[in-house]
């Protein structure tokens, strides 16, 4: 160093004014490192160009197209032959794939519950290595992004959260005459319900079926009820089975979650027990339901002064929890998360995996969740709850609600055999809304079955997926 | 001498060569039609059953192995379906469905048929309305029919506007009727298929007999009741098996309309073997209720086709006393 003019100080402090100047605002960095976007393109590039071909609904693939056409452009990798099945019969298809070991799809898109089942099966190719070769990581709010995880390995990349959240209408919960007559009948300010308890006692003081609006717009029917049945009874400390997998539905926290359940007929529309999201997203839009938990993307419909009646009419919040467990819980769901899924017998599994990715960074996705007219892929990374278009689209207090109920943000059944474990929860429920089983038993009928399933499915093999099932689980009892 | 006489003349009569010739193209071309057939029989029907058979014997559960590692559980399978509490409600169900609608479209598709007996200005018009519902997708008449039976929906309102007092049933929401309500779309989705076996079989009733009831002076209920009627029964025999085997297959309105809800209340055989082998994915015992379900299927149609050979023995019989000379005559 002496040799070339330059003392050891000299260098020293050239070295710390380069450093420091490096994090100055404004300043080019000599070295950037390239964003994980740049490097999903890098790693898809040498992996070569092609068409891939999928199973995704539409209205999921009509606002990635445009990202996707980006991602063509830059790696020649692109969409080729497309089945439009719908998220709710994925699962059937899926399966069939994976049965006859098909090389028909390149990726699935698909409710994420369904990784257990389907990498039991051998379909899915796990994503570390595609993830790890271009840097890059599922940033998703709260703990979410281990939703895609399964037995160790990354399976999925997320395009949808359906996470759960509050809608109250606080045009009514804000009206002084609403509130005075609480305060006398109740002797309590009407508020933002807290509890479960809280929830059915503000829906029932303000429901007014002679004018068509009920207290709840809750799902009650056979497919989806059994959605709002595990956030009530997660909140109320209760976990499906025990260390040996043995089930532990028939506790006091699973009656607590049944009679809960259950009294939502009082405050719900006659014909809920066989009302899906079809008839019960237009009743929320147009302001026939005071409160109800409902997927998120709900938000951006109630905001849509074009579609709604009940636009700026909304409260958004956290789910309500139960002190059932002796602390105050909260517990949100996300059911149906759509995620993408490769095929493991796909030649072209790279390349469909690093399209996945491309897909699935927070940046690349804003305009997927934002989309105005398909408004069914949800805000789920870190990215969009700080962005102005989907503040915009969900509303800054639909944004806070959604971060907030990631925070708490559980499961269903994540095991192999999902579905039906879960339609056996589902049946007895329903079964019991509309009368045609007892409500003390549906837990021990429903125990009867599970066992049944367990011991055809195995029970040392779902004793392994227990520990992934646990792992998803929210790891706070309320949001930070 | 005389025993080869006798043999000669109980001899058949030698066939000539042309005739010869014209039996074996009759015979190539019921082949030809054959063929196509019996190879889809053969490439791919057994096949399937035969895969279908293996699985309704052997374990399998997809999540483990490879199905032909499957354990041989010999009539396990079997036993467990035909105890299965489900099952036998779903059997139940199905039964009732198929009952009710065969029954609702043959008594409308009877009636649309003897409407249409004789010609009349504009028939083909009517022919063409009676028909369309069969045209319509299945799926397209539960959605549309999802829109319409709301408690608060059209068909409600109409009924309780024209009646004057309020009808309100829950078609889609209680469980009591929920089976009904598909049963009565099932009865409007096929009616036109009874129309149109009872308006061919109608048509080629041979005029004779009626108008010779008509000269002896019979009412007209009485020709329908003792002449047409039994002329029928062939006809109507076949309207109702085909109604029923298909009302027993029948999917995808109660799928789309309830997928085997509210509670249980519509989880017939085809809901509960499509979500055993596809959403439980119990591909073996799916296939167990299958074959239980073909084979019950199997025995109705063979009870069918004998009650059918009877009738037509009853016909042939009617028609060879009514041939015969009148004594004396």
């Amino acid at each position: 160093m002496s040799k070339l003019g330059i003392s050891r100080r000299t260098l020293v402090q050239g070295g710390l004014g380069l450093t420091v100047a490096n994090f100055l605002p404004g300043t080019t960095p000599f070295a950037q490192a390239a964003s994980m976007e740049e490097s999903t393109i890098a790693a898809a590039k040498a992996a070569g160009a092609t068409s891939v071909n999928g199973m995704i609904w539409s209205p999921y693939l009509v606002p990635m197209q445009p990202v996707i056409a980006e991602f063509t452009k830059e790696t020649g990798i692109g969409i080729g032959a497309v089945q439009d099945i719908s998220i709710f019969d994925a699962p059937q298809r899926a399966m069939a794939e994976a049965l006859s070991r098909s090389a028909q799809f390149d990726f699935i898109h698909i409710d994420s519950n369904m990784i257990p089942s389907l990498a039991s099966a051998g379909y899915l190719e796990p994503l570390d290595e595609y993830m790890k070769k271009a840097n890059f990581k599922i940033e998703a709010v709260g703990d979410y992004g281990s939703f895609m995880t399964y037995g160790g390995h990354t399976y999925g990349i997320p395009t949808d959260g359906n996470v759960h959240i509050q809608y109250v209408r606080k045009d009514l919960i804000e009206d002084p005459d609403n509130k005075k007559r609480f305060a006398d009948k109740f002797g309590k300010e009407l508020k933002f319900p807290e509890t479960w308890e809280e929830n059915l006692r503000l829906q029932e003081f303000l429901m007014d079926p002679s004018k068509d609006l009920y207290g709840s717009g809750n799902l009650r029917n056979r497919a989806n009820g059994v959605t709002w049945w595990y956030m009530i009874y997660y909140s109320a400390g209760g976990f499906p089975f025990d260390d040996d997998m043995k089930p532990t539905l028939n506790t006091p926290a699973g009656q607590y979650a049944v009679d809960i359940y259950l009294q939502d007929k009082k405050v719900n529309h006659p014909e809920a027990a066989n009302w899906g999201t079809p008839q019960m997203i237009p009743r929320i839009a147009q302001g026939n339901v005071v409160s109800c938990q409902y997927w998120d993307g709900t938000a951006k419909l109630n905001e849509n002064p074009a579609k709604s009646k009940t636009t700026g009419k909304w409260l958004y919040g956290l789910v309500p929890g139960s002190d059932f467990s002796g602390k105050r819980m909260h517990r949100s769901i996300s059911s149906p998360l759509a995620a993408i899924l490769i095929n493991k017998y796909s030649p072209r599994k790279a390349q469909a995996a690093y399209l996945a990715l491309w897909l699935g960074s927070g940046k690349n996705s804003i305009p997927i969740v934002t989309d105005p007219v398909n408004t069914f892929n949800d805000a789920w990374a870190k990215e969009h709850m700080a962005s102005d278009a989907v503040k915009k689209a969900y509303s800054p207090a639909g944004v806070k609600a959604i971060e907030t109920n990631f925070q708490v943000v559980a499961p269903p059944i994540y095991l192999t055999g999902y579905l039906e474990f879960q339609d056996a929860l589902g049946k007895n429920l329903s079964e019991a809304y509309v009368g045609q089983l007892p409500a003390k038993d549906v837990l021990k009928k429903t125990e009867d079955e599970w066992i049944a399933i367990i011991r055809r499915i195995g029970q040392s093999k779902l004793k392994n997926d227990l520990a992934s099932y646990k792992a998803v689980m929210p790891k706070r009892d309320n949001p930070a | 001498m005389a025993v080869a006489a006798l043999s000669a003349a109980e001899a058949p009569p030698q066939a000539s060569p042309r005739a010869i010739s014209r039996q074996r193209a009759i015979r190539r071309f019921k082949l030809s039609l054959l063929a196509p057939l019996i190879a889809l029989f053969a490439f791919l029907l057994v096949p399937v059953l035969l895969l279908q058979l293996y699985f309704s014997f052997h374990q399998w559960t997809v999540y483990l192995s490879s199905w032909w590692d499957a354990d041989y559980v010999g009539i396990d399978l079997f036993k467990e379906v035909l105890t299965d509490p489900r099952f036998g409600w779903a059997t139940l169900r199905s039964l009732a469905f198929a009952t009710s609608s065969t029954l609702g479209c043959f008594v409308f598709g009877f009636m649309l048929a003897y409407l249409m007996k004789r010609p009349f200005r504009g028939q083909a018009i009517y022919y063409i309305i009676f028909i369309l519902p069969m045209l319509t997708v299945p799926v397209v008449v539960a959605y549309t029919a999802e829109m319409m039976l709301y408690q608060s929906g059209p068909i409600n309102d109409v009924i309780t506007r024209l009646s004057g007092f309020e009808f309100k049933p829950s078609w889609l929401s209680n469980p009591n009727i929920a089976l009904m309500t598909v049963s009565l779309l099932e009865i409007w989705n096929w009616t036109p298929f009874s129309f149109i076996i009872m308006l061919a079989g109608l048509s080629a009733i041979p005029k004779e007999p009626v108008e010779a009831a008509e000269i002896l002076g019979a009412s007209k209920w009485r020709i329908f009741w003792e002449v047409e009627l039994p002329l029928l029964r062939p006809v109507i025999l076949l309207a109702l098996v085909l109604r029923f085997l298909e009302a027993m297959a029948e999917f995808p309105k109660t799928w789309a309309l309830f997928q085997g809800g509210p509670g249980s209340a519509t989880e017939t055989l085809p809901v509960y073997i499509f979500m055993t082998t596809w959403q439980y994915f119990q591909i073996s015992k799916g296939a167990a209720m299958s074959y239980i379900v073909m084979l019950m299927m199997v025995v109705i149609v063979l009870l069918a086709i004998q009650l059918l050979r009877r009738e037509k023995r009853s016909l042939d019989k009617m028609y060879e006393q009514s041939d015969e000379p009148i004594a004396g005559a």
